[in-house]
């Protein structure tokens, strides 16, 4: 809880040789960053930027934190007054820096971790490698077929949505690496799908196109806006669920029109659609 | 049946894989969408609609997430994203749009509609799993640290 009573002396009591408020602050707000943009909730931002502060003896402080932004001030009525604000773009979900900065909030908490020390953990989180480039493009490959073959499709079609899937993942690894737009990534990614899906169909190959379209989209569909956004919304960060169920919507959009547009384009060429 | 509950699992893990999740957890992602498909086709297979059993599915697949996350000392996201993948309606999406562009626009409308119902069925599903206490939730973990301190 946020207090305006004198601190500083409590801080004294608390440890000896105490890094400065700025130092603390650039801390807690750095590790914030990270979950945030690599998927954490709200809530949870803001109590592990709260928990890091509270732990290095800051009392006064506030913390206010957004889909994709970090605001914070520590000491407001003393000498060191600091203040943060940090644009934190929407990034690639990953989960292991999720998981690790929790661990080092934890320890820092239970007091088991200096601030130096900190700084070189969040170092490592920052550049924990997570999956590699194959196993990605392997992964994506799997979870097409699974789940063509879940909501329908025979093995033979899972076999294709296979290869589909990890064609997919190789355009999105390239599109990411040359930063483009998060829509038309979207749209190019299932119109891909479903256009790969629809030559082999008319090429007479005998799958059943509309089961392996579906299983190749599932990589695409905003699974992770969804589940953020309600979590935020349930803690009661409107603002922040809203923007993200607004993503998920608009994501879901432009799937269908990816989709949509590359079955036109195959109706358009003679093609004529499983019923 | 036995066979789609493995599939659901392999493809769970899939995308643990490209979440990255951290290894130790793949086996329990996997468990959790599983546990969730099996959910989802119990409830199809006793004549609830597809909305109703995302529901359920959702809901379980949420306590699930939770469990694992206090045994484990892990955030629940990292159970509940990847488990959550089985339930999201992207079949609906596709025949959303495929019925637009096959110009038959009450079909569109009702795929749209049924889309949209299994997306908020998933939302009542998440919530009222994430309704319980967390209190709870700790007192599996103490539950765990006792057992582990017998032995």
């Amino acid at each position: 809880m946020p207090c305006d009573t004198c601190p500083a002396e409590v801080r004294k009591n608390a440890k000896e040789d105490v890094p400065a408020s700025k130092t603390i602050l650039n801390l807690a707000v750095s590790v914030g960053e990270i979950l945030l943009q690599s998927g954490g909730e709200i809530y949870r931002v803001q109590e592990t930027v709260s928990r890091i502060l509270e732990a290095y003896g800051i009392q006064d402080y506030h913390v206010f934190v957004v889909t994709n932004g970090i605001f914070a001030t520590v000491d407001e009525q003393q000498d060191d007054a600091g203040s943060m604000v940090r644009y934190v773009p929407i990034g690639e979900v990953n989960l292991e820096k999720v998981a690790k900065i929790n661990q080092l909030s934890r320890e820092i908490c239970e007091k088991n971790c200096g601030a130096a020390e900190a700084y070189e953990r969040l170092e490592q989180c920052k550049n924990a490698p997570g999956a590699e480039n194959p196993a990605l493009i392997f992964a994506c490959g799997i979870g097409s077929a699974g789940f063509c073959y879940l909501l329908g499709g025979r093995p033979y079609d899972s076999m294709v949505s296979f290869f589909l899937g990890m064609m997919l993942e190789i355009f999105l690894l390239a599109a990411a690496k040359h930063h483009a737009s998060r829509f038309i990534m979207n749209i190019v990614g299932s119109a891909l799908v479903t256009m790969g899906s629809l030559a082999l169909y008319g090429a007479g190959a005998g799958i059943l196109s509309d089961k392996i379209i579906i299983g190749g989209i599932i990589p695409l569909v905003p699974g992770v806006a969804l589940t953020t956004g309600i979590r935020d919304l349930f803690s009661g960060d409107y603002l922040s669920g809203s923007i993200r169920l607004i993503d998920a919507l608009l994501t879901g959009m432009c799937i269908a029109i990816g989709v949509g547009a590359a079955i036109k384009l195959f109706q358009l060429s003679g093609g004529v659609m499983l019923r | 049946m036995i066979l789609q509950v493995m599939v659901a699992m392999a493809a769970t893990v899939a995308f643990a894989v490209l979440f990255h999740v951290p290894k130790s957890e793949y086996f329990l992602c996997g468990i959790n969408g599983a546990i969730g498909w099996g959910v989802y086709l119990f409830c199809t297979g006793h004549g609830t609609g597809k909305a109703a059993a995302s529901m359920w599915a959702a809901l379980t697949l949420t306590l699930i997430a939770r469990i694992f996350s206090a045994l484990r000392k892990m955030p629940s996201t990292v159970f509940l994203i990847t488990g959550i993948f089985t339930l999201v309606p992207g079949a609906g999406i596709y025949y959303t749009s495929y019925y637009l562009i096959a110009n038959e626009l009450s079909q569109c409308v009702a795929k749209g509609i049924e889309t949209f119902k299994i997306a908020g069925a998933i939302v009542l599903g998440m919530i009222f799993g994430l309704m319980l206490p967390q209190s709870w939730f700790n007192q599996l973990r103490k539950i765990k640290r006792e057992s582990e301190e017998e032995k």
